[in-house]
């Protein structure tokens, strides 16, 4: 959805347009359940978080204000409303604490495809590889690689400086790549 | 240092010519960066980082299915409907009512979601069998035969909504064009309702808009009984135009003359009488869901008068290009009018 079409369809929404509500809701469902499943780990805690988020936004759309970008406001508010419930839910004292004490973000085989332009190794392992980051880390790769953000978008939905994604993003990599090339080694030296 | 070495990556991943290396699409800057790298062997760490970031991991996407996401979509409106009801119930004892009901309404709803989302696919979704709602997407006109063999043409977003067991008592949001069938053997009544007013009719032809925080009626033909927001009524002949906001409470009630400004819709046309440009353009822009922009102020001023097809958007916006001079600009979702040199 291009942006300029983004904010005529908000504007209508914020006016009580149900149609741009649907639509609204129909671009952002998907990803915003992928993302809350990864947090939550929770199929049904999920999907309850997604409906009254929806129908909040409907309640409360002529507080709203002016949005600036459209997409990471979404993943924002949609992540807020999540862990709020996670803490109710699960008893934690703090956002930080729940991220980082729970499964969030953990990977399986099954989330990456087979071929990766990255290192030449199995989804098996990348998805090992990437369990070993921290869970900002993992929040950080998902984000980018699988919700498709950019990396501004992205510092706003973890409410980060900018530069911080890019250092998350580089020192990320760097574990992987090394992690990579020492899983390598150790496969030949098994072989031989 | 760091700094610097910040610097560095952020210069790499904003790069094309870098970003065509990494993604190896381009001849040229592909040996561009291999001699690069081999000149400078201090830096190939930060590169090959640079790389890996823009290649990226790539996961399996398993999006969430059609059918799933517009079960969840009923059930939030079935959610923010109920919301809006109990807070429109000021009498306690009701208020109750519906709290005890509440569970029951939410099982309730999972089962009409599955049932409307079988109806909807041809525009129609049934609530409970009892109501029935016809609904347009932007850009989207249906031509509708109600039970009672009134036609009805609904305009792009626009929704109306009937009970089964009276279908000549309707709701309306947004824009529609009614032909009422009379009934003389027991002169039923056909009733359109909007958030501003009532119209009361037996059997006739005419126009309403309910857009712009005002509801527009026009009659055609035969008579029309309005009922206002405000208790008030409005009795209208052939050739008039109402507009009432109950917002607003402002009231206007002309005959369509020549100098009359005022904008129209039937059998897929828009009829323009003396409208500016500027309010021409938001009809489209409810009807269609797109952006307008205006590159020049004066624009918005100039008056157009004449029928426009709208059956489609191309169509429509040649012929308000033909008639005003300008030269309308499609760039995504948003039109942009120039004036024409």
């Amino acid at each position: 959805m291009s942006s300029s079409f983004e904010k005529s369809i908000w504007h209508l929404f914020v006016e009580g347009d149900m149609n741009a509500f649907s639509t609204l809701f129909k671009t952002y469902y998907s990803s915003l359940h992928n993302y809350g499943l990864k947090i939550s780990g929770d199929h049904k805690l999920t999907e309850d978080c997604l409906q009254s988020f929806f129908v909040y936004l409907h309640e409360n759309r002529k507080k709203l204000g002016n949005i600036v970008n459209i997409k990471s406001y979404f993943f924002v508010s949609f992540r807020r409303s999540l862990l709020k419930a996670l803490k109710r839910a699960r008893n934690f004292s703090s956002y930080d604490k729940l991220i980082e004490n729970s499964n969030a973000f953990v990977f399986s085989n099954e989330d990456i495809l087979v071929e990766q332009e990255f290192i030449n190794i199995r989804a098996k392992v990348l998805a090992k590889l990437l369990n070993t980051l921290s869970t900002r880390e993992r929040e950080t790769v998902y984000l980018k690689y699988y919700s498709e953000l950019s990396t501004k978008e992205i510092a706003e939905v973890m409410n980060v400086k900018y530069q911080s994604v890019q250092n998350t993003l580089q020192k990320a990599f760097y574990k992987l790549r090394n992690h990579a090339e020492l899983q390598e080694i150790k496969r030949i030296l098994q072989i031989n | 240092m760091v700094n610097n070495k910040q610097s560095f990556l952020d210069l790499l991943l904003n790069d094309s010519s870098f970003i065509n290396w990494a993604k190896e699409c381009n001849q040229n800057d592909m040996e561009f960066w291999t001699t690069w790298i081999k000149n400078n062997p201090n830096k190939a760490e930060e590169v090959y980082n640079a790389k890996s970031i823009i290649t990226g991991i790539t996961f399996k996407k398993e999006p969430i299915t059609q059918e799933k996401i517009d079960l969840e979509l009923q059930t939030v409106l079935r959610l923010i409907e109920k919301k809006e009801q109990e807070r429109n119930e000021v009498i306690p004892l009701k208020r109750n009512f519906f709290r005890k009901t509440k569970n029951w309404i939410y099982a309730c709803s999972a089962a009409a979601a599955i049932l409307l989302f079988f109806i909807f696919s041809n525009g129609i979704t049934q609530i409970n069998s009892s109501e029935t709602i016809h609904k347009t997407g932007f850009g989207e006109i249906i031509d509708l035969k109600l039970p009672d063999g009134t036609s009805v043409v609904l305009n792009g977003n626009s929704e109306i909504k009937y009970s089964k067991g009276n279908p000549r008592n309707i709701e309306l949001k947004g824009e529609a064009y009614f032909k009422v069938k009379p009934i003389p053997s027991t002169k039923a009544k056909f009733w359109v309702n909007t958030k501003d007013l009532r119209v009361e009719v037996y059997g006739t032809q005419f126009h309403v808009n309910t857009r712009k925080m005002k509801t527009d009626v026009l009659l055609d033909e035969g008579s029309v009984h309005l009922i206002l927001d405000n208790g008030r009524t409005k009795e209208m002949v052939p050739g008039e135009l109402v507009s009432f906001s109950k917002a607003h409470n402002a009231i206007s009630h002309e005959k369509v003359t020549k100098e009359l400004s005022y904008s129209i819709w039937r059998d897929g046309t828009y009829v323009f009488n003396n409208t500016s440009l500027e309010e021409v353009m938001i009809n489209l822009k409810q009807a269609y869901g797109v952006n307008i922009e205006f590159n020049d102020e004066k624009l918005k001023k100039l008056v157009l008068t004449g029928g426009i097809p709208n059956q489609n958007l191309k169509i429509c916006l040649s012929a308000i290009e033909k008639s005003t001079g300008t030269k309308i600009v499609q760039k995504d979702n948003t039109l942009k009018l120039f004036k024409n040199q």
